[in-house]
């Protein structure tokens, strides 16, 4: 994304207005405050009105709002919507939601993570829904002959009290398309004024979905699409010598086979033509430099890293521990796939993708052409979790439809989606840490061993929630071929998750309470409120059934906090999760319903991997496959889960990722308290238990 | 390849296909009914349920040969406006996250409602333990379930 100095270019182009305003820190080039990118879409008033790239008003009525970032469950096309509704007092039976294609010139980062949408985009949504709203108010006092602060607008409609008159924003659309776009910043709403930000909302999709007519990457309608796989190295860094295609060939439906950068690709009339026509294939594989590596090899290397801890002080309790988390996949319902249509002057692509300048990159690259002739469509995506930032499987698309010379729709099978992800890498915890006499922490020392190759940040500040001396973070990498990346909630969910673990060990060794505990030494006062919250809902303390144990953690990042309390117990060899409780606090919270569901998400995730997840590797290659080896929490398998959301006013604060990291720890301090043993490995069971 | 007529959503289909065809791929790459999702392939995850005469069938391992004359419904078929007492109480209850296992949930639903009109929480436990929703939107299938028994009732 370039951004073009502050300066009037003449004559003013859409595209150099937009750059303009980026350039003077809109941070979102929406164009607000430039009579440019205006769509008239017929005479007076019929036309509909379009102020900027991020809303339309249709001489229907209707409120479209286009969304840049992508909806992977998280309900970004709700809360995204609800921003610039709120903001332009629009009727919200009235607003559709359009999915932004990738342009980031246009539409500023589309990159949808870090649970950063909310957080970065909040403030130009609003802003969005805010101009709109003053073109149709000025069009209405214009239309009345009267001062537009004498005009109010409450769902969809402008009114004028001492006249009685009133018009609707449909009816007002082409009036309003007319006025110039006004150059003061929008005065936005207070936080007292606001109608649906806070309101408990379902998401825009929900009909869709239930009705089985919601599109995903796989579900796109191109006409004369035919079907393909591609058959991958079976082993890590492994590659092709040859192949023979005879029999794929001879297999019902084939259509043809073909070369690509990943493998080897059939394409068939149907995916499973496809499907069939690869296990014909004869492929003889190079396994590569990797086949001695497997988790047990990845683990001792990571060991090895760790150097030994600073003295604690004299006459301290000191604790040791370590702890182990394994590779993650992402493991996504909709396995990853890609639609693409390369014709000699065009690539067209459909992608339910994280990153849409990741997909169109990959699709110039792939295709060849000028990224003037690429476009890249955003789908829904069916999950997403930090699995979908990466962009092979358009790479994969693009090239086979560029070799067949059809649109093409390439799929990954869930065991192609499984062995060929980018990991949470596994890594190696290593702590010390020391109380006084008095039962006070004085020492931390946390080091973290990644297997995601050589590197990391080396020692820093302890990124601790508590106020600990001599408290330090060591980061630290071996090398390892697995190819790594985002996991919901990225190294939280390895550092923070054995914070959470340790802070338990440290409030043992001092005998005290852990809730007590950490309330001692939390330093922020909001996380504090989170927590205690959480306790009282739980009945800490309260009596429980013999052979049960509470555990307690709390997390803050991304402008947000959470915290769970958990009930659990031993029966045989499994764990029985009894009862949940979770607090989430998000500053203001745009959509309190969304934020639940997240947190309820980010738990269920945090149970999974903290109970059944867990990626190997062996003599090179991923050992998983498909779901029941690499398993999720299952329905009969639930706590009673409830979850809070508190508002404690602050700035909007990010939540995709939020629910995670105390869900893991919280459930190992349970286990802990039920068992009297700690955790050392993740995913915990009960014959390792320390 | 073999000629099949189906019944499909309360319509008959001429498909020519080989007789190994899992209905899945059917349904999406023939019929254009890509509401019945992919997964996994094995049977493991319940994004491919689809109703078989009534009752939940994994549609990736029901190949095309077996289907005869027996009626298959599709979530496009459930209702074509969303009013299903599943579907009603989905769309309350926001169960949805991704909302891509979702169809396959909703047909397990208007299958264990046939068979049991007032599902005990063993006999949901029973049909979910089957299926994955990666979102973790569990306590809310549960809830929705519920209000779709009493609805139905």
């Amino acid at each position: 994304m370039s951004l073009a100095p502050s300066r009037t270019a003449s004559p003013v182009t859409r595209r150099t207005v937009l750059k303009v305003i980026g350039g003077v820190g809109a941070g979102l080039m929406l164009g607000c405050f430039a009579d440019a990118g205006r769509i008239t879409a017929g005479e007076g008033s019929k036309a509909a009105l379009a102020p900027n790239a991020i809303v339309r008003i249709d001489p229907n009525g209707d409120v479209i709002v286009t969304v840049m970032r992508s909806d992977m469950g998280q309900g970004v096309r709700t809360s995204f919507a609800m921003l610039v509704a709120e903001e332009l007092d629009a009727d919200w039976n009235k607003v559709k939601v359009l999915q932004a294609p990738a342009d980031e010139e246009k539409y500023g980062s589309q990159q949808t993570g870090g649970s950063s949408s909310i957080t970065s985009h909040n403030r130009d949504l609003r802003r969005a829904g805010a101009v709109a709203r003053a073109l149709l108010v000025g069009a209405a006092a214009k239309t009345w002959g009267v001062d537009p602060s004498s005009c109010t607008t409450d769902a969809g409609v402008v009114k004028h009290a001492s006249s009685g008159k009133s018009l609707s924003y449909g009816e007002l659309a082409g009036t309003a398309a007319t006025l110039p776009i006004p150059t003061e910043e929008p005065k936005l709403k207070d936080k007292s004024e606001f109608k649906l930000i806070g309101k408990p909302t379902n998401r825009v999709d929900n009909h869709d979905v239930v009705t089985g007519k919601a599109i995903y990457g796989m579900d796109v309608p191109v006409e004369g699409v035919v079907h393909a796989v591609v058959a991958r190295p079976p082993t890590i860094g492994g590659s092709l010598k040859s192949f023979d295609d005879k029999a794929a060939r001879q297999v019902p439906g084939v259509i043809d086979v073909v070369k690509i950068g990943s493998g080897v690709a059939v394409v068939g009339l149907d995916t499973w033509a496809a499907l069939k026509g690869r296990d014909a294939l004869v492929i003889d594989w190079d396994r590569g430099p990797n086949i001695g590596v497997s988790s047990a090899t990845l683990h001792e290397a990571m060991v090895k890293e760790v150097r030994s801890h600073d003295a604690a002080p004299a006459g301290a309790k000191v604790v040791a521990a370590t702890l182990e988390f394994p590779f993650l996949a992402h493991a996504s319902m909709e396995p990853m796939n890609a639609v693409a249509d390369v014709r000699p002057d065009s690539c067209t692509v459909w992608v339910p993708t994280q990153n849409p300048s990741g997909a169109k990159e990959a699709a110039v690259d792939a295709s060849g052409l000028p990224e003037d002739k690429v476009t890249v469509n955003v789908t829904l995506l069916g999950g997403g979790f930090g699995g979908r930032h990466k962009a092979d499987f358009v790479s994969d698309a693009v090239e086979i439809s560029k070799a067949v010379k059809k649109p093409v729709k390439l799929q990954w099978s869930r065991e192609d989606d499984m062995r060929n992800d980018d990991y949470r890498p596994a890594s190696h915890h290593s702590f010390q840490g020391a109380v006084d006499s008095s039962g006070n922490p004085v020492a931390w020392s946390h080091q973290v061993v990644f297997a995601r190759g050589r590197g990391g940040r080396g020692y820093r500040d302890a990124g601790i929630m508590y106020a600990i001396p001599n408290a330090k973070l060591a980061e630290m990498g071996t090398d390892s071929p697995v190819r790594t990346g985002p996991w919901r909630s990225v190294d939280h969910t390895q550092v923070d998750v054995a914070n959470e673990c340790f802070i338990d060990e440290l409030a043992s060794a001092a005998g005290q309470d852990p809730l007590e505990f950490r309330q001692k030494h939390l330093r922020d006062e909001r996380v504090k409120k989170v927590l205690n919250a959480a306790a009282q809902k739980a009945g800490w303390g309260t009596p429980l059934p013999a052979g049960h144990g509470r555990g307690v953690a709390c997390f803050s990042a991304y402008g947000s906090c959470s915290a769970y309390v958990m009930e659990a117990s031993v029966e045989g060899d499994k764990f029985k999760l009894h009862r949940v409780v979770g607090v989430i606090d998000v500053g203001t919270a745009v959509n309190p319903r969304g934020v639940q569901a997240q947190m309820e998400g980010g738990c269920v995730d945090g149970l999974s991997t903290a109970l059944k997840a867990e990626i190997t590797v062996d003599k090179g290659a991923i050992v998983q496959s498909n779901w029941g080896e690499y398993d999720w929490l299952r329905l009969n398998e639930m706590p009673e889960l409830e979850i809070y959301v508190m508002d404690s006013g602050g700035p909007f604060g990010g939540m995709g990722e939020v629910g995670y990291p105390p869900s893991p720890a919280a459930l190992a301090n349970a286990v802990f308290a039920a068992t009297g043993k700690r955790v050392r490995m993740f995913p915990i069971k009960v014959s390792e238990l320390a | 390849m073999a000629q099949y007529n189906i019944s499909v959503n309360g319509e008959q289909h001429q498909v020519d296909a080989p007789p190994d065809t899992p209905m899945l791929w059917v349904l999406r790459d023939r019929l254009g009914l890509t509401g019945t999702k992919y997964g996994c392939g094995i049977a493991a995850c319940g994004a491919c349920a689809i109703l078989l005469d009534g009752a939940e069938e994994r549609s990736c391992q029901l190949p095309i040969s077996e289907v005869g004359s027996k009626k298959i419904v599709t979530i496009e078929g459930l209702t074509r406006d969303g009013s299903h007492p599943a579907q009603r109480a989905w769309m309350e209850n926001d169960v949805p996250q991704c909302g891509y296992c979702q169809p396959g949930q909703v047909i397990a639903t208007a299958a264990l409602l046939n068979k049991s009109p007032k599902p005990t929480d063993a006999e949901i436990d029973q049909v979910f333990e089957t299926h994955i929703c990666r979102c973790g939107t569990y306590h809310r299938i549960r809830e929705a379930v519920k209000q779709a028994a009493k609805e139905t009732s």
